[in-house]
């Protein structure tokens, strides 16, 4: 038994490139060597595996052929393809086959390393020489060790800057070997030492998520602590803290200052350096900022006749006329209106050019900075949310009027484009937006009339609704088929019936529905157009048909299902005294119309018939 | 590597902006790259010189160093902003194939302009380069240097719509920038171009000169005119075998797109179809240079 250590030698890898290995070495390792390593080492410069106890020698490999009886016709012909005479063949139980002996760990190392290198895939790859690899980054140096023996390569490397190539005198001196040449070959090493500084520092966020890339942008990790001009802080908040997380990785510690992760290099130049680099982005967004103060948001929302939503869903000054259309007849007020018309303005400004992330704060700020009333402003900026699973739904009232319109726009934008979203892909986010619709509608309480959806999107939305709200779906399909007019009552309906299962009321509504439904269904062709009163000659039907005038199933679930219910015993004599498929051919369409009319003034409260019993 | 061309690099406090560049050409000069000159029309990005996109195609080595001015009327700020211009200098250095120590021969050319790499906080970050109007991309970095972007740093796989046969290494360095950090200057209107002049004294005054046409006066009307003259022009001389004067329509219909551009005179759609039209030229001007050169008919 031995260690072994390889080492995959890169230029720079990106962080999605690193988290690729991660997952894929493993599995590679496995493949090559029969077992996962021990250690994994991935950073920018070098991922690395490291087998505590590999056999020095491989197995030996047993390969089967033809049963002996097929000697004569398979023999050669195995034996040719893998490449030994037909004498050489062994019999074993019955077989014929190829004996393999073991190699030595030694002899199979590089080729074994060489098909890790070749079978790691990235989503982005690129090739650099002539030798067919495609890697995320070019690869410059192999090396593997085993015990302290050099298979493959002879040096490895340290520190970009500080340490050239180095001795690994044994495979498991790696980690020290590197750590003495200014490197931190283990990532989460890496990253327990940068929150280790950055908690040292003080109170730091990381909004953008920044940690994950941060962790392999470093070999080697000094945590530093920068300030800025406080002019700045006169800029919108969310600015600055973009500023500084998407172009450059810091972490915001509240008011003027940030912290970031070197490389190396002596602190106190390395943090003016990069306190001067944040002052020009900070002083070039402050130009930017106030160039689209300057215009105005009022002047921005009117250049969005040239700015396009998405292809073939025309311009963002069209998704404005559509979002004021929706808005109102979401029962929006004026300042809803006001913020509908305002709210695709930032798309036009330089700010959002440059930083998308800002959309919609951004727009409020310059709302707010032209004088509109907060209930305006409060709504672009909320018109987002909720962005996140679980994240916040919108605080105002315009807020939510606004959001569920631009979801609403999406969505059947979207679909009337025939981009549904398939299997994992939904480019579009159009699950983010019928969930975030159907939250609107259930949590936020706000009043989604179910015929603002076209067919499709509403078919799609409320499936959505079938795995937000904590009922078994039966209930939510049932109560999907009802004729409940908003989103937010298909699930309180849906609440309702699932509470009431139990019920007389409920058991009363389920039997007469289940009656009628399964009757009539069978002939529902055969049904009159509507009940005519004078060919209703039993006292029995005419008693049901007089029920069922009186029935109101519209407002209260519970009360709706005791309404529902008195037809339970009308329904059970008219079973038991009249006989439906009379040989009048007129009387009997009457009596099943009669029926069909039942299922449906019961179907208002839903499709029973998706619930089992 | 001599690295001594330009000594009295080392000797200075603090460089000048042509210091830094005679450094860069004494450096890349020493490693056997041809020295170019700039191209004689406006181009958005070095990377758009022939010496750089149509050399970077076919089988043969080249290997060259140059500054290049970029005209990018969008960028245009009237010379109020000291970050964004419309015209400013990257010096451009492309070596096919790609040498394998090619890193270490590009941070040895920041230390030859006067960068302590182990006192600085040097790094590369992931950046893609994709130029739609090219129809070229490539994978590589923006290097960092105490976090200010100096070099945009591009390992070419596809130009034109090709795949290239050896894959160059495209070195961008962002003039400004550098050596604003060589100086430690905020703004690059404050930078010392030669001893006692600024870069704000040499430029300014045509930042607010070219914003004011880029943005206010260039004629649209002339301007779309023009792009399909070139594009024409551009077709004709394909069909004669020129394609070096063939790119230099391209260049300039992709000029001229920019300046439409700035003068807000493109929709979103036209824009990304007057985009369509440059690319569509620079693959058929690839084909036809590749073409010749495979016939070993092509300049070389």
């Amino acid at each position: 038994m031995a260690t072994l250590l390889l080492e995959i030698g890169c230029e720079e890898l990106p962080a999605g490139a690193c988290y690729e290995a991660e997952q894929q070495l493993p599995v590679l390792a496995e493949r090559e060597f029969g077992a996962a390593p021990d250690r994994l080492f991935i950073g920018p410069r070098r991922l690395a595996l490291r087998f505590d106890d590999v056999p020095d020698q491989t197995p030996d490999e047993w390969i089967k052929g033809p049963p002996l009886e097929l000697r004569e016709k398979a023999a050669a012909g195995f034996a040719k393809k893998h490449g030994v005479g037909a004498d050489d063949l062994v019999e074993r139980d019955g077989f014929l086959g190829v004996e393999r002996p073991g190699r030595p760990l030694r002899d199979v190392v590089p080729e074994r390393l060489d098909a890790i290198v070749r079978g790691l895939s990235f989503s982005k790859s690129m090739r650099w020489d002539d030798s067919g690899i495609r890697f995320s980054r070019p690869v410059r140096w192999r090396l593997a060790k085993l015990g302290s023996e050099s298979i493959v390569g002879t040096t490895s490397f340290g520190h970009r800057f500080t340490a050239g190539a180095i001795e690994i005198p044994a495979a498991d001196a790696y980690e020290e070997s590197l750590r003495a040449a200014g490197v931190e070959p283990d990532a989460s090493e890496r990253r327990r030492r940068i929150v280790e500084g950055l908690d040292a520092i003080g109170r730091w966020s990381d909004p953008a998520g920044v940690l994950d890339e941060v962790v392999h942008l470093v070999e080697s990790v000094l945590v530093l602590e920068g300030s800025f001009d406080e002019r700045f802080l006169e800029l919108p908040e969310r600015v600055v803290v973009t500023a500084m997380q998407s172009h450059q990785r810091y972490f915001p510690l509240g008011g003027n200052r940030f912290a970031f992760v070197a490389n190396g290099g002596e602190p106190d130049l390395v943090r003016a350096g990069n306190e001067n680099v944040l002052e020009g982005r900070l002083d070039d967004a402050s130009f930017t900022f106030e160039r689209d103060v300057g215009v105005g948001i009022d002047a921005l929302a009117e250049r969005l006749g040239a700015i396009t939503y998405f292809k073939g869903a025309g311009s963002f000054a069209d998704k404005t006329e559509r979002l004021q259309r929706l808005a109102s007849e979401l029962g929006g007020g004026e300042a809803t209106l006001e913020a509908a018309r305002l709210a695709k303005a930032d798309q036009a400004s330089e700010l959002v050019r440059e930083f998308p992330d800002l959309e919609g704060y951004i727009g409020a700020e310059y709302a707010r900075l032209a004088g509109y009333p907060e209930a305006v402003s409060a709504a672009i900026e909320e018109q987002y949310l909720p962005d996140a699973s679980g994240g916040p739904l919108p605080q105002t009232e315009s807020g939510k009027v606004l959001a569920a319109a631009d979801k609403l726009d999406a969505l059947a934008t979207s679909f009337s484009l025939g981009h549904r979203p398939s299997g994992s892909r939904d480019p579009y986010g159009l699950r983010r937006a019928a969930i975030g619709l159907n939250r609107l509608a259930v949590e936020g309480g706000l009043v989604v009339p179910r015929s603002l959806l076209p067919d499709e999107v509403r078919g799609f939305v409320e499936e959505r609704l079938e795995g937000l709200l904590d009922l078994p779906v039966e209930f939510v399909r049932a109560a999907r088929a009802s004729a409940v007019a908003d989103l937010g009552g298909v699930a309180a309906l849906a609440r309702a019936l699932y509470e009431e299962r139990e019920s007389d009321a409920f058991e009363g509504v389920y039997t007469a529905y289940d009656r009628a439904h399964r009757l009539a269904e069978r002939a529902a062709e055969d049904a009159a157009q509507e009940v005519d009163r004078e060919l209703l000659k039993e006292d029995a039907e005419r008693a049901l048909a007089d029920g069922l005038a009186q029935v109101e199933v519209d407002g209260d679930v519970r009360r709706a299902l005791e309404s529902g219910a008195t037809l339970a015993p009308l329904m059970e004599r008219f079973f038991d005294e009249v006989l439906v498929m009379d040989e009048d051919e007129a009387v009997r369409a009457n009596r099943l119309r009669l029926l069909l009319d039942v299922r449906d003034v019961l179907g208002r409260l839903g499709d029973f018939s998706q619930i089992p019993r | 590597m001599p690295r001594a061309f330009f000594p009295r690099i080392g000797d200075l406090a603090v460089p000048t902006y042509q210091d830094t560049i005679r450094a860069l050409e004494g450096y890349w000069a020493d490693y056997g790259c041809v020295l170019m000159q700039p191209y004689h029309t406006e181009l958005a990005a070095g990377t758009m010189n022939p010496a750089t996109f149509l050399r970077s195609l076919g089988p043969s080595r080249w290997k060259t160093a140059y500054v290049e001015p970029v005209i990018r009327p969008l960028d245009g700020r009237y010379g109020e902003n000291p970050y964004r211009f419309q015209h400013y200098f990257q010096y451009q250095v492309v070596i096919k194939p790609a040498p394998a120590d090619v890193l270490d021969l590009y941070f040895g050319s920041l230390e030859a302009i006067g960068i302590d790499l182990r006192r600085h906080d040097v790094r590369l970050v992931e950046d893609d380069w994709e130029q739609a109007t090219l129809g070229a991309w490539g994978l590589g970095w923006e290097v960092w240097c105490d976090g200010m972007e100096i070099t945009q740093w591009t390992y070419f796989q596809q130009l034109g719509g090709f795949d290239v046969e050896l894959v160059p290494a495209e070195i961008t360095y962002g003039l400004e920038r550098l050596t604003m950090f060589l100086q430690g200057k905020g703004s690059a209107f404050e930078l010392e171009w030669a001893p006692g002049v600024t870069w704000g004294e040499v430029y300014r005054q045509s930042e607010r000169e070219w914003s004011a046409y880029n943005f206010e006066l260039a004629p649209v009307d002339v301007l779309t005119r023009r792009f399909g003259e070139h594009e024409d022009e551009c077709r004709v001389l394909l069909e004669r075998l020129l394609p070096l004067p063939a790119y230099d329509q391209v260049l300039k219909a992709s000029h001229v797109l920019n300046l439409l551009d700035a003068r807000g005179a493109l929709s979103v759609t036209e824009r990304a179809a007057y985009i369509g039209r440059v690319r569509d030229l620079a693959r058929e001007v690839a084909r036809v240079y590749l073409e010749l050169e495979a016939d070993g008919d092509a300049a070389a």
